[in-house]
């Protein structure tokens, strides 16, 4: 049993290794991914490992290692370790806890290894966030549906997982935003975390419970679900609602002309945050030191929105990609380059 | 090595098969130390003192939190709601060290209390469990979702940090050796002298037959609640891990780390149906997973197949496991 073990484990690696073998690279940079339960995330892998490959032609060999998987916050300090102990130049992480890498990143740094994380903001001051800011994303839906509403009105927010730090800068994002209309109000909050099914169940309740509701603030892919209750309950013509950055959910807003408007968090953050670090590696400076955010250590990138008004190119982005792809932008390499002097 | 208590079946002769039948652990000892092994040919420098540092730091939680299920799993129950306990001592500890501030007497006043904290969750447990006779896997599924509820209330979002005499020693060295050494010398010792007592051999007992152990009079549910009262004080101590390692509260940070806790038991080689088993297998049983999760990664699996792979290799060690048991043992 035991031979078998270590030639099945023999197989993969001889195909990883001749795989991986081709060129010494100038720089090596470990990604790490600690939930693999959505597309996003994999589109996220995706698009840095193209970013990294573009590269070449600039000259660079930069090479990408990545560990990605369902695990628990020590699964992923095992991760960074792993990291730590190949040597990597960099490592750029979507980590599944704000402040438990405070260590481990210590640890990191004084291995003289660049630590970014993305998509989620860390507290440790020997890492950098490039990616960006929930508080923004949050207001942007608001704002939006503050004047397809005219200013008043009933509004419900659907919200994902509570406690994660991403919910609650998006929560305080809709709330500072509401709180400068006098005429709306806020008549429900309720968490359907993150999830489509339970995004629908959510919005049903809702409309069952407030029939006088006239907007909705909802996040991701519970909008999809949200939206799917809405359109059952013949109310899609009376409601607005805010909507998400799938294809599937593009080709509906389209074909259905909802009223609608989605804030991006794009999976190309990883990527932006692959061709800051590079520039960092090659000992550039940027031009404004990274010192927004709570943490004072985040470099916020733009969000993008789609509404009625883009809606057409956003769907043009998307076309022929199957029905999971979100909506995406990335830092090219020369935008990368302007932040830096 | 620790010899643990294990309701064993009747002796027969042959060197081998004593020796598996005393040491149930073996196989679980031996696959961890093929794993280390491999670990160290695809990249030797994890096999290094640094990196055993590390990766008993990283995993001594999970080490602990499987000898917490352990002890509830000896008496055929079980607990999912392991890993939110973890979760509501690390938030209790952190926000008590918080609020006395950065000093030696804080730090043992919150692990008190943590340490509290989590017998007073085992004993919940264990009051749901076996005294109101429900489901153990409905039941401590539902107090696992009121003691995330609890967490959440103590610490809304993830972000006090934890005070750095606290993380510092728990990263730190004593006398030139690195502080999770001692800690997992004293594990080992607890572990040893926990095994001698008649708490472990009486909850083998329970699992083992429950109706036989009532008839010949052992108090059962008493029995059974102790088990869940030890679960939570380790849980407990596998809290402080965590917050060694991670220096802050977070009140989600253990949800995952439950059926990990329960694979490395089957891992270690104890039955779920309970009976029969040891502690230190669910020590190796945890360090296998943390091992296989490293190798899939340093033989270079593309990310795509690393769950798939982490999966099935995990398969491939509990049937190792059971092939050098039952061949031993034949």
């Amino acid at each position: 049993m035991k031979k078998l073990t270590q030639l099945g484990l023999a197989g993969v690696a001889a195909a990883a290794i001749s795989a991986s073998a081709a060129a010494a690279a100038d720089y090596k940079i470990g990604l790490s991914n600690g939930w693999v339960g959505s597309e996003w995330r994999t589109q996220m892998i995706e698009e840095a490992q193209a970013a990294a490959a573009a590269w070449t032609e600039k000259g660079h060999n930069v090479e990408v290692v990545v560990q990605s998987a369902n695990v628990d916050v020590p699964g992923q300090i095992a991760h960074v370790r792993n990291f730590i102990n190949e040597g990597v130049d960099a490592i750029i992480i979507n980590p599944n806890s704000p402040t438990a890498f405070d260590p481990v990143f210590a640890q990191a740094k004084e291995a003289g290894i660049l630590v970014i994380s993305t998509d989620a903001e860390v507290s440790s001051p020997d890492a950098l966030y490039v990616g960006i800011d929930q508080t923004a994303w949050g207001a942007a839906g608001a704002e939006w549906l503050a004047k397809a509403l005219d200013g008043k009105g009933n509004v419900v927010a659907i919200n994902g997982v509570a406690g994660h730090p991403a919910n609650e800068m998006r929560v305080a994002g809709y709330r500072s935003v509401f709180e400068k209309y006098p005429d709306i109000k806020i008549v429900n909050e309720v968490n359907a975390n993150w999830d489509q099914a339970q995004g629908q169940q959510a919005m049903q309740n809702l409309l069952a419970t407030n029939p006088d509701i006239n907007g909705v603030w909802v996040q991701d892919g519970m909008a999809a679900g949200a939206w799917k209750s809405i359109m059952d309950a013949g109310k899609a013509g009376d409601i607005a609602a805010t909507g998400e950055i799938r294809k599937d959910f593009i080709d509906l807003w389209t074909a259905e002309k909802l009223n609608s408007g989605a804030s991006v968090n794009p999976p190309g953050v990883m990527a932006s945050a692959l061709n800051v670090a590079v520039f960092m590696l090659e000992g550039r400076e940027l031009k404004e030191p990274a010192t927004a955010g709570q943490y004072k250590n985040a470099m916020y990138l733009p969000i993008p929105f789609i509404d009625s008004d883009n809606l057409a190119e956003a769907a043009k982005q998307v076309d022929g990609k199957p029905g999971y792809y979100s909506y995406t932008s990335a830092l090219s390499i020369d935008e990368a380059e302007a932040l830096f002097k | 090595m620790m010899v643990d208590a294990v309701a064993t079946p009747p002796r027969r002769p042959g060197g081998i098969k004593r020796f598996i039948e005393a040491y149930p652990f073996l196989p679980a000892l031996i696959i961890m130390l093929v794993l280390l092994a491999l670990n160290g040919i695809w990249q030797p420098r994890s096999v290094s003192l640094v990196g055993i540092t590390g990766l008993i730091k990283t995993y001594m939680a999970l080490m602990l939190l499987a000898v917490a299920q352990t002890y509830v799993v000896y008496a055929g129950d079980i607990d999912l709601s392991a890993g939110a306990i973890v979760s509501l001592v690390n938030v209790v500890i952190v926000a008590v060290m918080a609020s006395l501030g950065d000093s030696g007497v804080s730090v043992l006043a919150a692990m008190a209390i943590g340490l509290g904290a989590g017998l007073a969750c085992g004993i919940v447990n264990g009051i749901v469990v076996a005294a109101f006779r429900l489901q153990a896997i409905v039941a401590t599924f539902a107090t696992s979702i009121f003691f995330t509820g609890l967490a959440l209330w103590v610490m809304p979002v993830a972000g006090t940090p934890a005070p750095a005499t606290f993380w510092r020693t728990y990263g730190g060295r004593i006398l030139d050796v690195p502080f999770v050494f001692w800690a997992a010398a004293l594990l080992a010792v607890i572990l040893y002298l926990l095994a001698r007592t008649r708490h472990a051999l009486q909850l083998l007992a329970v699992g083992d037959d429950a109706q036989g152990a009532y008839q010949s009079g052992l108090p059962v549910t008493a029995i059974r609640i102790r088990g869940y009262a030890m679960c939570g004080v380790f849980a407990a101590l596998a809290a402080f891990c965590i917050t060694g390692d991670t220096a802050s509260g977070d009140p989600l940070v253990g949800g995952k780390m439950t059926l990990y806790s329960i694979a490395a038991v089957v891992l270690g080689g104890t039955a779920l149906a309970g009976g029969y088993g040891t502690v230190v297998g669910s020590v190796f049983g945890a360090l296998i997973i943390g091992l296989i999760n490293s190798l899939v990664y340093f033989v270079g699996t593309p990310s795509e197949w690393q769950n798939l792979v982490q999966g099935l290799a995990i398969l491939v060690a509990l049937v190792a496991g059971i092939l050098i048991g039952r061949r031993a043992r034949a």
